[in-house]
């Protein structure tokens, strides 16, 4: 295969725009997050499609109003959130797999389900690796999220590919607002009323959501404190002392002092991180 | 020593956790370090991370099929606490107000003299137990109880790289900029954490910590400098 490098060019972004991988895996101890994708499920499927290494890097996109300018030929792929996609100005319908010609410009619009974007490209967008990883992380790679103007380096690829199969995106698991849980060590220390209200009520997801982790707007009594610090990880969800639910994801930090109350299924957190400000959850603890 | 065997808990199919009742000792940091040496032989590629607490110990799995694996282990654990190490890092810490914004805030509170402070502060010697929150920020214990101030109610938006901070009954080093409740009483000008080193973080688990203090000029000059051992 020919491997000629060329740059896309970020036209246009909103904040929070990121390289991804699978991320940084067993730096825990030295205080270093996961930082893979928030919606594994979309992030594997684009690199299945285009046929990329697993682990192959992909843009993760947050906000409407994103637009990148491909030089030179290669193949890409969507998946995630469902968004308004123009190329060369003419809107497509259901993205998923796209051939790009060369000097093309791919504009993302309005999101109009889900909260999250993958963009991945034949294989992969070719960032600097920092520990092991593409992925983007304050302190660790270079920039901590792109700009307008950025670069970003890929390979074109001079075949023409034969776009046969047209891949559909299963997204009825952005719908989904149950979110399974296994009960954490501190759930325990609760009381039964405080318990028994988490369960039951749905839980809004407030403004404070980013790839640290979702807060959710719905006051509870924290009679527990403070713990002495323990490990986290992404999908850990703690109770604050001033009593707010905070459900970690990628970025969160490797431990944290407050109780533990679930562990969220992995498969679902997914479908949590794909969950827009204001949307509502409910937890189920997964029997045992 | 049969009290400091660890409990076992799951917190998911690729999450177990080994956790002990008791406060974090030096004999119970010693027995963790010889732990996590003992998993990481026996287990070696069923398992991705360990990360600990001061209490707990927390096994990630490769793959969930692994993790009753922990059960028969614990059964023929043969506890042993490691002689903890004499290494110890020399930290550099300009105490200075501009670095130090709380300190006078610190010395008031706690009815002392600024200089007091920084003396208690700078003559203790203080053991690693582990590294969490940020990438590179050593969990410390060994300060002394008459400096322990609750954390701010309201954190700080913006911490600078290296800060110096006490927040309740602990000491800490923030190694990048970040938002956080503690209070700030002086600055390294040595970098903690460096992404482009192998290992990234000097330090291990148990070596030893203490605070050199020096003025502007020092700082300046020292600046970048690796983190230096003392022995």
């Amino acid at each position: 295969m020919i491997r000629d490098p060329a740059f896309a060019k970020i036209l246009k972004t909103g904040p929070g725009s990121k390289i991804i991988d699978q991320g940084r895996k067993g730096m825990g101890e030295f205080g270093i997050p996961n930082s893979g994708p928030l919606d594994q499920q979309a992030f594997q499927w684009v690199n299945l499609v285009l046929r990329n290494p697993l682990n192959a890097a992909v843009l993760e996109i947050t906000q409407p109003g994103f637009a990148i300018h491909f030089p030179f030929p290669t193949l890409i792929c969507l998946a995630g959130a469902s968004a308004n996609i123009k190329l060369n100005g003419v809107q497509l319908l259901n993205p998923s797999l796209i051939e790009l010609p060369e000097d093309s410009l791919l504009e993302v619009g309005a999101f109009k389900q889900g909260a999250l974007l993958y963009l991945g490209i034949k294989q992969g967008f070719q960032s600097e690796l920092s520990l092991g990883s593409r992925s983007f992380f304050e302190g660790i790679t270079p920039k901590s999220q792109f700009s307008k103007g950025d670069s970003l380096l890929y390979y074109t690829n001079q075949e023409i590919p034969n776009l046969r199969a047209k891949p559909v995106f299963d997204r009825s698991y952005l719908n989904a607002t149950h979110i399974e849980v296994y009960l954490g060590p501190e759930w325990e220390l609760l009381p039964e009323k405080i318990k028994a209200e988490i369960l039951h009520f749905p839980l809004k997801l407030s403004a404070a959501k980013n790839r640290m982790g979702i807060q959710l707007d719905s006051p509870f009594e924290n009679s527990v404190g403070s713990i002495v610090t323990v490990p986290v990880y992404p999908g850990t969800v703690q109770l604050t002392p001033s009593g707010m639910l905070i459900a970690l994801l990628q970025d969160a930090q490797v431990t944290g002092g407050y109780p533990r109350i679930f562990q969220i299924a992995e498969k679902d957190l997914s479908r949590l991180a794909q969950k827009n400000v204001g949307s509502q959850i409910q937890f189920t603890p997964i029997k045992s | 020593m049969v009290e400091l065997k660890p409990s076992l808990r799951v917190l998911s199919p690729t999450l177990s956790e080994l956790f002990w009742e008791q406060a974090a000792t030096d004999q119970l940091l010693g027995i963790k370090i010889h732990l996590i040496s003992e998993i990481k032989q026996t287990f070696s590629s069923k398992i991705e991370e360990i990360r600990s607490g001061y209490q707990t110990l927390t096994i990630r799995w490769a793959d969930p099929t692994f993790h009753s694996e922990i059960i028969p282990f614990l059964d023929d654990l043969e506890l042993v606490s490691q002689p903890l190490p004499d290494r110890t890092w020399e930290i550099p810490v300009c105490y200075d107000s501009e670095f130090g914004y709380d300190l006078n805030a610190l010395a008031k509170a706690k009815s002392l003299a600024v200089n007091e402070v920084i003396r208690y502060h700078s003559q203790a010697s203080y053991r690693i137990h582990f590294i969490g929150f940020l990438p590179g920020f050593p969990y410390l214990s060994g300060m002394n109880p008459i400096l322990a101030m609750p954390r701010k109610s309201q954190p700080d938006r913006a911490i600078p790289a290296g800060s110096v901070a006490i927040g309740g009954n602990q000491t800490g080093i923030y190694p990048q900029r970040s938002p956080g409740g503690w209070h700030i009483i002086g600055r390294t000008p040595i970098p903690l954490f460096d992404p482009n080193s192998s290992p990234p973080v000097a330090f291990q688990l148990g070596d030893q910590l203490v605070f050199r203090p020096i003025d502007k000029s020092e700082f300046d000059r020292i600046r970048k400098f690796k983190p230096q051992l003392l022995r």
